[in-house]
């Protein structure tokens, strides 16, 4: 019943392509504007003609030339009537009782695409998308790290999935305090909290509404497309001592953490190509007390956090995307 | 743990090495098509056109000051891949980060004297030692872009369409640029040293004994930067003669954001010499992105064979 099913689906793409090619005009994705000029080819292509589709009066005088024994004209066959052709004179019952005004009205209820057989296909496929991501908004403390994502299409547009950036991978840790930090806690005597991460994790949901392709240098055609991404997971960072460094050590904490952000991916080939992303992870952190307790309470572990803000960080992720299986059948002809 | 670093880098490796094998759209084409070009009857939304684009710029990963800048674009296309332009932008808008805030609220209540803190030795070494770096209205203190002028070239190497949603498509264009920038600063002035500029200078007239009146608003000075500015960006071609523009863009000069002296005494220069200058600034790679709304002149659009 599969194969069955599969073979009318041929079917009807072989109609609907049929039907496209006939009327190419009109179903072009790009129409043209008014006034558009036609092809610089156009001229071209009619002195191109094959000989077979040359008029009668442009063939070469000998063979336009009649044989000698040829029936005359007026002897050709009559045009079969319209509508049964040969069959209803040779069998009636046979002839097709087909009202054409009535077939040509009726709507078909055909899925067209704007466009035809997407260069990569993404519906169960699993991409697999190692990246590096980057801090753009902290100043204070960038959070440097590589990661993680396994996607997996549902649809064409539609993935879910998972990613992890780990920021002190193997021991070492990648966060850098900048020195600005310094020359402003010297300058305006004032301490800035700071955290350092240690690693996230998420579950993810990513649509793809946008596709597309580019021309690069006029030469060569490279495909891309556009997603939207977001979803919850965790995210495991730490105060940086800098108020009461003598008295305070922070262990690391985990914190629900949501995220969304925008991605291109540049298509390389069917099943590899170049991810830039721009991902907000937004949590509620924890940062150091900016005063310290009087005397012995200045060691007691309540008194070392403070603020409890929203803390919003924008990641950039750049990376590749690797697209497993490596190939697939399309399920209509081009 | 070199098994592991193994079982990652050899398979990339391979992966790589495949790759340039199988090519974006097999266009080492061998049939009819060999040596067509790679698109025709492209709508040269460019070519020998000027573009008019009004902008809105936002700077990013600024410490002290946010700025939002208000200009636009004028470029004359000479192909369809290459034009020559400027943009300009003038500081509309400057709005204070939280750090800045922070630092105006420490300072205030640094010098409230009902603080029960205000008489101790500590608070009043405090007092001495910001006065320098911190006026009494900080904002004030803060380097600022007043106006930004570059010439630039810009190359368009990338020349597609975009679907959205499978309704909606758009011309759309990639392109790089890049040219001399000149950005007027305004930047805390020189004081200190051979200035005659008191750094510490009080608030209000006459000696301070008791050591409780805040630094006064420190001056500023404007200048003029000389820095190289480049970026990408893409325009969305919304019609024959229209388009929406998302640029980024880099700006790399140095100057003093926050209008402390941070630098030119010690050991390398690296710390305070009580004086503000030019070793105070700092290299900043500056960014920013801006959207504009681009309007192309002639109206008419040509097409490519």
């Amino acid at each position: 019943m599969r194969k069955g099913y599969r073979m009318n689906q041929g079917r009807m793409g072989l109609l609907v392509a049929a039907a496209l090619l006939a009327v190419p005009a009109s179903a072009s994705a790009q129409t043209p504007g008014k006034g558009a000029k036609p092809p610089a080819g156009a001229d071209k292509k009619a002195d191109d003609k094959k000989p077979e589709d040359a008029k009668p009066e442009d063939k070469p005088a000998d063979s336009a030339a009649a044989p000698a024994d040829a029936p005359p004209a007026s002897d050709a066959p009559a045009a079969p009537d319209a509508g049964g052709g040969g069959i209803c004179d040779l069998d009636p019952s046979q002839c097709p009782q087909v009202d054409f005004d009535a077939a040509a009205a009726k709507k078909i209820p055909a899925q067209m695409y704007a466009v035809q057989q997407l260069y990569a296909l993404r519906v169960r496929r699993v991409e697999v998308n190692p990246y590096w991501s980057f801090t753009l908004n902290d100043q204070f403390v960038s959070h440097p790290a590589p990661g993680l994502a396994i996607n997996y299409y549902v649809t064409n547009v539609l993935a879910v999935g998972v990613n992890g950036t780990w920021y002190r991978p193997f021991g070492s840790n990648l966060n850098q305090d900048s020195s600005f930090n310094a020359q402003t806690r010297r300058a305006a005597r004032i301490g800035v909290p700071l955290t350092e991460y240690d690693w996230s994790a998420a579950l993810n949901f990513t649509y793809v509404p946008v596709y597309g392709k580019f021309a690069g240098f006029g030469d060569f055609i490279f495909h891309y497309d556009a997603y939207i991404v977001g979803g919850l997971g965790m995210l495991s960072n730490r105060p940086i001592a800098v108020i009461d460094p003598d008295n305070r050590t922070f262990q690391s904490k985990g914190h629900l953490a949501f995220n969304a952000g925008l991605g291109l991916r540049i298509f390389f080939n069917r099943w590899f190509a170049a991810v830039g992303e721009v991902r907000n992870y937004v949590f509620r952190d924890e940062l150091e007390n900016t005063t310290i307790a009087p005397g012995k309470a200045a060691a007691d572990k309540s008194t070392w956090y403070g603020d409890k803000p929203v803390t919003v960080n924008v990641q950039a992720q750049v990376g590749l995307a690797i697209f497993l299986p490596f190939s697939w059948e399309y399920r209509l002809p081009k | 743990m070199m098994r592991r670093i193994l079982t990652v880098v050899l398979p990339t490796a391979a992966l790589l090495g495949v790759s340039s094998q199988a090519s974006a759209q097999e266009n080492q084409l061998t049939g009819p098509l060999a040596g067509a070009p790679a698109v025709r009857g492209l709508r040269l939304h460019r070519k020998q056109r000027f573009e008019i684009a009004p902008a809105i710029s936002f700077t990013l990963l600024d410490e002290f000051q946010r700025h939002i800048l208000l200009g636009g674009r004028l470029t004359y296309n000479v192909t369809d891949w290459l034009g020559l332009g400027v943009w300009g932008a003038f500081g509309a808008v400057k709005q204070t980060t939280g750090l800045s805030d922070r630092i105006q609220e420490a300072n205030d209540q640094r010098f409230k004297q009902s603080d029960p803190n205000f008489s101790t030795g500590q608070a009043s070494t405090g007092r001495t030692l910001v006065r320098a770096n911190v006026g009494k209205d900080f904002k004030q203190q803060l380097g600022a872009i007043n106006w930004i002028f570059a010439p630039q070239i810009t190359a368009v190497p990338f020349r597609g369409k975009l679907s959205l949603f499978q309704k909606i498509f758009v011309d759309t264009d990639a392109y790089f640029f890049a040219g001399p920038a000149f950005v007027n600063l305004r930047e805390r002035e020189d004081c200190g040293g051979s200035t005659g500029v008191d750094c510490s200078a009080r608030d209000g007239s006459g000696p301070d004994p008791g050591n409780v009146r805040p630094a006064a608003t420190k001056g500023t000075q404007s200048r003029m930067a000389i820095a190289p500015t480049f970026g990408l960006g893409l325009n969305f071609y919304t019609g024959q003669w229209t388009s929406i523009g998302f640029e980024w863009r880099a700006l790399l000069y140095s100057w003093n954001t926050g209008g402390f002296d941070t630098a030119g005494g010690g050991e390398g220069g690296r710390f305070p010499d009580a004086k503000i200058d030019k070793s105070d600034r700092e290299f900043k790679f500056n960014q920013m992105i801006t959207l504009s709304f681009g309007m192309q002149f002639p109206r008419t659009i040509k097409q490519s064979d």
